[in-house]
């Protein structure tokens, strides 16, 4: 159980974070976010991590916990970079083709 | 001074030097390190792998009662090895459904400094189990850090050189990547040497502390063999020596036997009361010296789980009375920083979900390593003058990327299928486990160099998915425990395994078929372009 909370707040942080990158609010939202909202959101992510790793610790001890929490971080923000690419090429990909019968007019 | 001259006395930056440094670091061991890594990353399972590749050893719903099961061993040693100076049983735990023992035996051939023999016992009757001859899932983890057809010293340094190189490739890695937060979540689609760029740092950023963790351990584990001479320089007397293995084993060296025998007291008491200390299922090992005789020392640790060290805590029994003469539960700072960094390569300490996350980061790293061999090629692929016809480093890059890459799925997939076809009893049998492994890596080089390098690696990464997907079917045909059967059973570690091998057979499936495409994507442009100057001179001379 506590896995599962520490993968799911992790998951939750890194996406946080990756939203607070230009490149990604440009890929995504279309447009740089304000500096408000950036500012939330790395603060809002990095809160997240350090839960994950405080609930860790608070369950396993300093040494298990440490090394429970480098193990969520890493697939935790491989599935954010993986679902960010999902993201950005279904958004790239025309949603219509069009018809041949409107190409020949 | 122009500016040519400026540029000219400054030399290349850091960054450049460094990027310089990772690409050739990478490069040099860099299919030593795949192997490394990829073994390693499948030795988080070995004791699973064992399990599954000794079929005939029924499956195990609990952990047997350990007390017990170190007496019926105990006994049976005392038939098979009598007069043993040493023996050492591994007791069976929740991953493993056997006990492992290994024992001094007292008759040394010439030039032989230390003899031994080995085997499992069945924990139910305490007799040698009568299972295939295999090395199991010990091959990878051996193989892992000393290779095999060299002396285990050699494969050992060679081991460390590599992890040297590694060390070096991560810390320069870091140096060179510039925008290691900028670019934390960075992927660009499609843009050939810059998408491999940014899944390669994908793959080393996010695993980065494990990345550096594992390879800094590994060199730990084998420190005393790499740099002996503070050791040596610090303990001279055979006292002083034996203080140091007490700090970080739990073996003791035999000393001389008193020659009056007695018979061991009773080992399953010792194993009660170190199971009071440590928790039922929770004793690793018991070590005996001179069991039978009046001299007789019985230690028994404590097992792995659940501690982050391996540094090693036991109590220390007088074997003739059973009496307890020591406890020891912790060593000095320096031991204990071995220990536990000891403990965090090995990760024997995990639970199953931990275990897990430990498989997935090293897969993680092992992409990295691979991806990075690939990058090697493609970067240079792009600046070759006739890429027909490409110079003799890049094409041997190019063939061992293949062999060491694509080549090693299938020899992996080979070693188990080797381990269901070949008969049993055989002479030799685990050997040829292992000569199956090689001739088919090897049958795996001789395939990258005579073929056409994507028709190369197009069919290796095909045929590791069809041994994988097959592999499975291969287990229903000639064991009793076909995937429904441990599906019915609730026998996690068939099923698992089974299952295991169709994602990887997926997995394999999707990188040919996505090499293929580019293979045919690569080849229409490559036409495309050999075509175009003609079809603008023609079009020219139309006008």
């Amino acid at each position: 159980m506590t896995h599962l909370a520490a993968i799911a707040l992790c998951l939750a942080g890194f996406t946080a974070l990756a939203f607070a990158t230009p490149r990604q609010q440009r890929d995504i939202v279309g447009r740089a976010l304000r500096a408000t909202t950036r500012y939330a959101l790395r603060v809002s992510g990095a809160c997240a991590l350090l839960f994950a790793l405080g609930m860790l610790v608070a369950q396993h001890g300093w040494s298990l916990g440490l090394v429970m929490f480098s193990g969520h971080t890493s697939p935790a923000a491989g599935l954010v970079y993986c679902a960010l690419i999902r993201l950005v090429r279904t958004r790239a990909r025309p949603r219509h083709r069009p018809r041949p019968s409107a190409q020949s007019n | 001074m122009n500016t040519r001259d400026k540029v000219r006395v400054a030399g290349p930056g850091i960054r450049q030097s460094m990027s310089d440094l990772h690409t050739w670091a990478g490069l040099l061991l860099g299919w030593v390190l795949y192997a490394m890594f990829l073994t390693g990353t499948v030795s988080y399972f070995k004791d699973e792998l064992s399990q599954w590749m000794r079929p005939e050893l029924a499956r195990q719903s609990g952990v047997p009662d350990q007390a017990v099961v170190a007496q019926r061993v105990a006994d049976e040693l005392g038939n098979i090895a009598p007069g043993t100076s040493q023996w050492s049983i591994r007791l069976p735990d929740a991953r493993n459904n056997s006990a492992y023992v290994f024992w001094r035996t007292s008759g040394r051939s010439p030039g032989q400094q230390r003899a031994f023999g080995e085997g499992n016992f069945d924990p139910a009757t305490g007799q040698k189990v009568s299972s295939r001859e295999t090395l199991g899932g010990d091959f990878f983890y051996r193989f892992h850090f000393q290779f095999h057809y060299m002396p285990v010293v050699w494969g050992r340094w060679l081991a460390g050189v590599a992890a040297m190189f590694m060390l070096v490739a991560i810390i320069s890695g870091v140096i060179t990547h510039k925008k290691i937060f900028v670019d934390f979540f960075t992927f660009r689609w499609g843009k050939g040497q810059r998408s491999w760029l940014d899944a390669h740092n994908a793959l080393s950023v996010f695993g980065l502390p494990f990345h550096f963790m594992i390879t800094y351990t590994g060199l730990v584990t084998l420190m005393a063999l790499y740099m002996p001479w503070g050791e040596n320089a610090a303990f001279k007397t055979p006292a002083e020596r034996q203080q140091l293995s007490a700090e970080l084993s739990a073996f003791t060296q035999p000393g001389k036997p008193s020659g009056q025998k007695v018979a061991l007291a009773s080992v399953e008491d010792m194993v009660r009361q170190a199971e009071e200390r440590w928790g039922r299922g929770n004793v690793g090992r018991v070590n005996a010296v001179h069991p039978g005789d009046a001299a007789a020392r019985i230690a028994v640790t404590r097992g792995d789980a659940g501690r982050v060290s391996m540094s090693p805590q036991y109590m220390e029994f007088e074997g003739s009375t059973g009496k307890l003469l020591s406890v020891r539960d912790n060593v000095g700072a320096a031991a204990e920083t071995r220990g536990v960094l000891y403990a965090l390569h090995l990760g024997r300490f995990s639970d199953l979900e931990l275990r897990w996350l430990y498989f997935l980061v090293s897969f993680m790293g092992t992409a990295m390593v691979g991806s990075g061999l690939v990058m090697w090629t493609v970067k240079r692929r792009q600046k070759l003058r006739n890429p027909d016809r490409p110079y003799f480093g890049f094409r041997v890059v190019e063939r061992l990327n293949i062999a060491s890459i694509a080549g090693l799925s299938v020899a992996m997939t080979a070693f188990l299928w080797a381990n269901r076809l070949l008969p049993h009893p055989l002479e030799g049998r685990a050997d040829w486990e292992i000569n199956a492994f090689f001739i088919v890596w090897g049958l795996a080089l001789l395939h990258a160099l005579m073929r056409p390098v994507k028709a190369a690696w197009v069919e290796q990464l095909w045929a590791a998915s069809v041994l994988l997907f097959l592999l499975p079917v291969l287990n229903a045909l000639t064991t009793q425990r076909p995937l429904w059967h441990s599906l019915a059973e609730g026998d996690w570690i068939f099923a698992g395994m089974d299952i295991m091998c169709w994602a990887l057979a997926l997995l394999h499936a999707a990188l040919a078929i996505r090499t293929a495409r580019q293979a045919a994507g690569a080849s229409s442009k490559r036409k495309a372009d050999r075509h175009a100057p003609i079809a603008v001179a023609s079009s020219e001379g139309a006008r």
